[in-house]
């Protein structure tokens, strides 16, 4: 089996410096005024990727995505869709199609012709229009539904509605304005699963902007982690979870432990930080390029911390502190604890036995400890 | 309680002017004070008799006057909603689609010249139509006609006093329908391809259509009874269905044939209106 063989999924094409990217982002700037909503941004996507646009309100992850659909015009820099570029193309000609946030279904069409609506401006014959809408309506498990209007749809099944409105032109590029945004928790993970699927079995390239970090998490081959119209990190979601380049974006993913310290050893295979913070100089196990006695911070998340009630053997990284709070989440448990140095951190236990006697409690001290590689360290 | 008042006031002001009006069109003229026979006497024996006279409706068929100023009025009143409906929907687009800072101004703007009086108005473009009026002096200065043109007592002259008046009636229902439509709609139909021309035919206008019926009736319904343009910018060719009714009223005295006049142009608009608004239950029914 050759390696073009496996999917881009595996294959993780980014890695890949000769593969040419299907969509290529340069220099893309939106500016309202004096906001600048995207601020000069590169970005390449690969061919069958599943990408995230992750981030907060005004992050302009949105705006983004409607420069590559057409619907904004970018201030200054260039964007190109298989080669092609797309700047004076307008929405209409775009080998693109959307799912947008709100559905955008039209209300005054049944579903069926909410779904042929794009074959139809094609001019495909009827009868092919629709043999097309019936084989997409099965596809997103929707068969019968032709004939209703939007408004006597459930909101999953108007989801789905769009979605085979938006996959029915088969285009190369799919972008998914927050698609499981307005649905419950449930039927989002459920949707999500079917999402991917979807995706993986028509090799559609898809670009869905999202503010969930777990949806991104989920969903994405890679994330593009946005803030302030700039890319903090562009990684796969392993990558930015477990080494975020900033505090700003591991304070984002999931939760986080950060540390301020001063470089007080810089060696080649490990280096160590002295924390005020958390009381102690803190063991990292690989080297780190910095200069002694430089401003940087140390970021744990709460899962790679034990705790204990007796003194761990181990000559580093263990520091004392007072429980604070006990929460039971069921599959695991959350306890907030103060160090002695006045700093409060979190740390996460699985439960791994149904019932644990003598379970530590609030107003207990307790040992806190990670080992050399558990952390990250910053920068900035 | 709620529907009470309403029903209250359509009692009150409606129902019961129109049976008086219904009673009047089936008594008899007479040369009295009031100018008609009471439908109902006490004859010497004490028996009561009523006295229905139908006679003013068949008056109407016999003398085609009435029939031609009927259909004249349906004809300018349908013309009439036409051309406000072309004239008011781009504009009702344009104020839906302008930034929502501008908008509450270009609705005052459209709303403005209901502060002077409408009868004020139309004899404001008297001064505009008339031979050495403000057009034709304005049209003569640039060289554009030799002679002035004859505007004014033409049904041209009404067409214009009525689609200037009734205006606001088509643009106000059409903007309410087009400025709660999604934007996203339109963008949808973009990207699924459509050509600006195609989304709107497909999205904008199909979806606006409740504006469309609504400013239409807003607008259809009082010209098709309009006396006050016609008899003043109208000829005295231009026969209206109002004009009719006020000189039945006013000038002939004959106070039954001008209420069956009232009578007949009542049902013959309150059909449509009914007809429409089943079309409009059995249209929210299936949706």
């Amino acid at each position: 089996m050759t390696t073009d063989a496996i999917s881009p999924f595996i294959s993780e094409p980014w890695t890949d410096p000769s593969n040419k990217p299907f969509i290529r982002i340069r220099g893309i700037s939106r500016h309202y005024g004096a906001v600048k909503a995207v601020d000069n941004v590169d970005l390449d996507i690969y061919k069958g990727e599943l990408f995230c646009l992750l981030g907060g309100s005004g992050s302009g992850k949105t705006t983004l995505l409607r420069m590559l659909c057409g619907f904004e015009n970018p201030t200054a820099g260039s964007i190109e869709i298989d080669g092609q570029d797309m700047a004076h193309v307008p929405p209409f000609k775009r080998p693109v199609n959307m799912m947008f946030q709100s559905y955008a279904l039209f209300p005054h069409m049944s579903v069926a012709k909410n779904v042929g609506y794009g074959l139809a401006r094609d001019g495909m014959p009827k009868a092919q229009i629709d043999n097309r809408v019936e084989e997409l309506l099965a596809m997103v498990q929707m068969e019968g539904f032709g004939v209703r209007r939007p408004n006597q749809l459930s909101g999953g099944q108007r989801q789905r509605v769009a979605l085979a409105r938006a996959l029915a032109k088969k285009p190369k590029l799919l972008l998914l304005d927050e698609p499981l945004g307005a649905l419950d928790k449930k039927l989002r993970e459920e949707t999500q699963f079917e999402l991917m699927k979807l995706q993986e079995d028509l090799g559609v390239t898809f670009v869905v902007v999202t503010h969930d970090q777990e949806e991104a998490m989920t969903l994405a081959s890679r994330i593009a982690v946005m803030a302030d119209g700039k890319l903090a990190q562009v990684s796969t979601p392993r990558d930015v979870y477990e080494y975020p380049n900033s505090r700003f974006v591991a304070d984002f993913i999931g939760g986080v432990n950060l540390f301020e310290g001063r470089v007080t050893a810089d060696e080649e295979n490990h280096m160590k930080l002295q924390s005020s913070e958390a009381g102690l100089e803190i063991h990292v196990g690989h080297g780190v390029s910095c200069s002694p006695g430089q401003r940087m911070w140390y970021a744990l998340r709460p899962e790679k911390i034990r705790i204990a009630r007796d003194r761990p053997d181990q000559p580093f990284n263990v520091v004392e502190g007072m429980v604070e709070e006990v929460a039971y989440m069921g599959s695991l448990s959350v306890y907030r604890i103060n160090l002695d140095s006045g700093k409060q951190i979190k740390v996460t236990q699985p439960n791994l036995e149904r019932a644990q006697d003598n379970p530590i409690r609030w107003d207990q001290r307790v040992f806190v400890s990670w080992d050399s590689s558990a952390g990250v360290v910053l920068p900035s | 309680m709620v529907i009470a008042i309403p029903m209250i006031w359509l009692l009150v002001f409606f129902l019961i002017p129109f049976a008086v009006v219904f009673k009047l069109s089936l008594s008899e003229a007479a040369i009295a004070r009031p100018p008609y026979l009471p439908i109902m006497t006490w004859d010497e024996e004490g028996i009561l008799s009523f006295i229905l006279n139908i006679g003013n409706y068949f008056y109407l068929l016999e003398d085609d006057l009435y029939i031609y100023a009927y259909m004249q009025s349906m004809k300018i009143a349908l013309v009439s909603t036409l051309i406000c409906l072309l004239v008011a929907y781009p504009m009702a687009l344009a104020i839906a689609r302008a930034k929502a800072g501008s908008r509450n101004l270009l609705l005052m703007l459209v709303i403005l010249p209901f502060w002077t009086s409408f009868l004020l108005r139309v004899y404001a473009w008297i001064g505009i139509l008339k031979t050495n009026g403000l057009l034709n002096n304005a049209l003569l200065w640039l060289g554009l006609i030799d002679q002035p043109l004859a505007i004014m007592q033409t049904d041209l002259a009404v067409y214009i006093g009525i689609v200037y008046t009734y205006l606001p009636f088509m643009i106000l229902p059409l903007y309410t329908s087009l400025v709660k439509q999604d934007a996203a709609l339109l963008e949808a139909a973009a990207d699924l391809g459509a050509r600006p021309a195609t989304a709107f035919f497909s999205v904008t206008l199909p979806l606006s259509f409740p504006g469309i019926a609504a400013g239409s009736l807003l607008v259809f319904i009082p010209v098709v009874g309009e006396f006050v343009i016609p008899a003043l910018l109208g000829g005295p060719d231009t026969l209206m269905i109002g004009k009719v009714l006020w000189s039945e009223f006013f000038s002939n005295r004959d106070w039954p044939v001008a209420s069956a006049v009232a009578t007949v142009m009542l049902v013959v608009l309150v059909v449509p209106i009914m007809l429409l608004r089943l079309a409009q239950q059995a249209d929210e029914v299936q949706s």
